[in-house]
């Protein structure tokens, strides 16, 4: 039973990249903030020593805004694998939200509504991972 | 005019994550991309640490300004990757310490106009740069 897991989110510049940020501190710091570690991707390529071990100690889910994976990329080479790799573009699609509110090039409140459902499907996802499945 | 349009600087900003300074750099980002649309090309931190193609071409194309947020320097880390020693280089404490700017009480999720003044002295200082570079190019064509 894996005791956290790494969140390792895109770190991009779209619009899907900045929910998938939002979606992540949400699951961090309001819904799972005991069994989940927030991996900065920046600082992992950097080799800082906490952020290689969080991928190194805990199952890695990895959030990606697009069909590069940069993220599941970038565990991948560090010399990890990601345990899941969730498209954050799938999840809008599965709950059908419309983003055409949302601005390009600023952030979206943690708040909004979108980012609660991106969030709570994360934390379904954490759950399922710290419980090892 | 057309040949001024030739200038260009790649800005890439660390982008992180984990700490207050990530949101400053990643929204000043975007108000630097707004005040030199056409000077500016925005790299994405995670493109370019993956080896992405358009980003690597364009980080090696261009004179690069790299925007650190905290102390492991990311960014730099990057450039130093791609062998490429950056025309310019901006640490998000320096801008801090210049302007004198408090942002005690911020959150990394979302900034208050007290981390929005950061944003834009940052967003400022990096403009200083990019104008400075492109004239340096630009002069040393003539």
């Amino acid at each position: 039973m894996a005791q956290k897991v790494c969140l390792q989110p895109c770190l991009g510049l779209r619009k899907e990249s900045i929910l998938c940020r939002q979606a992540f501190y949400v699951v961090h710091e309001d819904l799972r903030p005991e069994t989940t570690v927030l991996g900065c991707g920046p600082a992992l390529n950097a080799n800082v020593q906490e952020d290689v071990d969080f991928i190194n100690m805990y199952p890695v889910l990895a959030g990606e805004a697009c069909d590069k994976d940069c993220a599941t990329r970038l565990v991948a080479k560090k010399g990890k694998s990601a345990a899941r790799t969730v498209r954050v573009v799938d999840l809008i699609a599965e709950e059908k939200l419309d983003l055409s509110d949302l601005p390009e090039s600023e952030n979206i409140p943690t708040d909004h509504p979108a980012v609660q459902v991106i969030a709570a499907r994360i934390a379904a996802m954490v759950d399922e991972l710290s419980n090892g499945a | 005019m057309a040949e001024q349009q030739e200038f260009k600087v790649a800005v890439l900003p660390c982008n992180g994550i984990g700490r207050l300074v990530s949101t400053v750099v990643r929204m000043a980002a975007y108000k630097i991309k707004k005040m030199r649309p056409e000077q500016v090309e925005l790299l994405s931190c995670g493109r370019l640490a993956v080896g992405d193609p358009e980003h690597v071409e364009a980080a090696r194309k261009y004179p690069l300004m790299v925007i650190d947020g905290c102390r492991p320097h990311c960014a730099s880390f990057m450039a130093d990757e791609l062998g490429k020693t950056p025309a310019a280089r901006l640490y998000v404490a320096d801008v801090m310490a210049e302007k004198k700017i408090n942002v005690a009480g911020e959150k990394r999720r979302g900034l208050t106009a007290k981390g929005e003044k950061l944003v834009d002295a940052l967003a400022e200082a990096a403009v200083g740069e990019i104008d400075r570079i492109i004239a340096d190019e630009m002069l040393s064509t003539l």
